[in-house]
């Protein structure tokens, strides 16, 4: 049985035709289920527990990148808990392209148009980063100003230019190198910083930018004045422990994917 | 960041250390790595090492091939080929199976070849 999350900002009035397209698409493909809608006295947490307890077999959430980060972290905990509930598959329909950064990648489309993809239900089995205890699909960031990182207790790096640092589970930033594989499913994070490009007032040329690269195992942050950012919505504060989480999420894509 | 040297083998890098970037205890990879920056403490890998010409490097090093373009201050041991470019400054003593120095590289340092020590007089 497929259970329809959707978040509490999508119950405003401007969303009412955009849902009820998608309600219709969903019909119409035959994916039928259960609709939830999360208020402000309602938890995305305990609705999803309760309704996997129930038995639902698809998790559909609906809404933003904040909605399938929380999606993410809640069923990857719950996942932690109940190993039985691991190959449980998280659907996603990304609400209008504001604040839906991640769908892209995903190879959705946005509003009904992502119900196909749900309907042809290709399924990745994705690694996730954990951060503290929040889990991230795609990065967590921060600016390097007052950061220092200590990877795997052996050693630590220090970043003398401005700029951010990511790291990376599946890689959605677009100035990536192109040749370095960072991939959600090779079982390792990626530690990248990019220092911003000097300026050359001479010639008025920007340099390229600077751009390193480590792995590692797990890695520890400090930054007693800015958050880590998760998904490109969640703040976590420092100091932050980072790792590869145990758990895994089987997230149904698009065939547009870009991984 | 990258000479032409670099942009050729960064392509199965593993690990890149830029300019701007200073790192501080014992940096143990397997994959290919390229610094650019500064490294304190030990650098390892099964791999290939590329030390950028601007990079500066207090450590003891292991690698199995590597190319030496900056500045070392430590003992190289390095399983394969050592190429030491012709901006490489090295105070340190050197130990590898096959090794070939640029015109302009200054080595301070003893220097062994499958055992067999070769004494380089400082200048």
């Amino acid at each position: 049985m497929y259970i329809y999350i959707y978040d509490n900002f999508v119950n405003q009035k401007k969303y009412e035709s955009i849902l009820a397209k998608i309600e219709t698409r969903i019909t119409d493909l035959g994916l039928n289920g259960k609709i939830t809608r999360l208020s402000i006295m309602s938890s995305l947490a305990d609705t999803i527990k309760n309704e996997l307890k129930k038995g639902a077999k698809t998790i559909v959430a609906v809404g933003d990148d904040r909605t399938l980060n929380k999606a993410i972290s809640v069923l990857a905990g719950f996942i932690a808990d109940n190993s039985c509930f691991k190959k449980i598959p998280l659907g996603f329909i990304p609400i209008n392209k504001k604040n839906n950064t991640i769908a892209e990648y995903l190879g959705l489309n946005y509003n009904e148009s992502a119900c196909d993809t749900l309907s042809n239900r290709r399924i990745k089995t994705l690694d996730l980063g954990l951060v503290n205890d929040s889990y991230f699909l795609t990065k967590a960031s921060i600016n390097t100003k007052n950061t220092i990182i200590e990877i795997d207790s052996t050693y630590s790096i220090e970043i003398s230019e401005p700029g951010e640092i990511s790291i990376i589970n599946l890689p959605i930033i677009s100035y990536l190198p192109k040749n370095f594989n960072i991939n959600a499913h090779d079982g390792a994070l990626d530690l990248f910083i990019k220092t911003k490009a000097n300026k050359n007032i001479f010639f008025n040329k920007k340099n390229s930018s600077e751009q390193s690269v480590f792995s590692f195992k797990k890695l520890n942050i400090l930054n007693k004045y800015s958050p880590l950012i998760l998904d490109n919505t969640l703040e976590v504060k420092c100091p932050a422990a980072i790792k590869l989480a145990d758990e895994k999420i089987n997230l149904i894509v698009g065939k547009k994917r870009l991984f | 960041m990258f000479n032409k040297d670099n942009k050729e083998n960064i392509k199965e890098a593993e690990t890149v250390i830029g300019s701007s970037i200073k790192v501080k205890g014992n940096f143990h990879g397997q994959g290919n790595i390229i610094i650019e920056g500064e490294v304190e403490g030990s650098v390892k890998t099964n791999n290939y090492l590329l030390i950028g010409e601007k990079s500066i490097i207090t450590a003891n090093i292991k690698a199995k091939d590597a190319k030496i373009n900056g500045k070392v201050t430590g003992n190289i041991q390095i399983d394969e080929y050592l190429e030491i470019g012709s901006t490489a400054i090295i105070t340190g003593d050197i130990k590898a199976k096959i090794l070939s120095i640029a015109k302009g590289a200054r080595l301070n340092g003893r220097c062994s070849m499958n055992g067999q020590e070769i004494t380089v007089e400082k200048k």
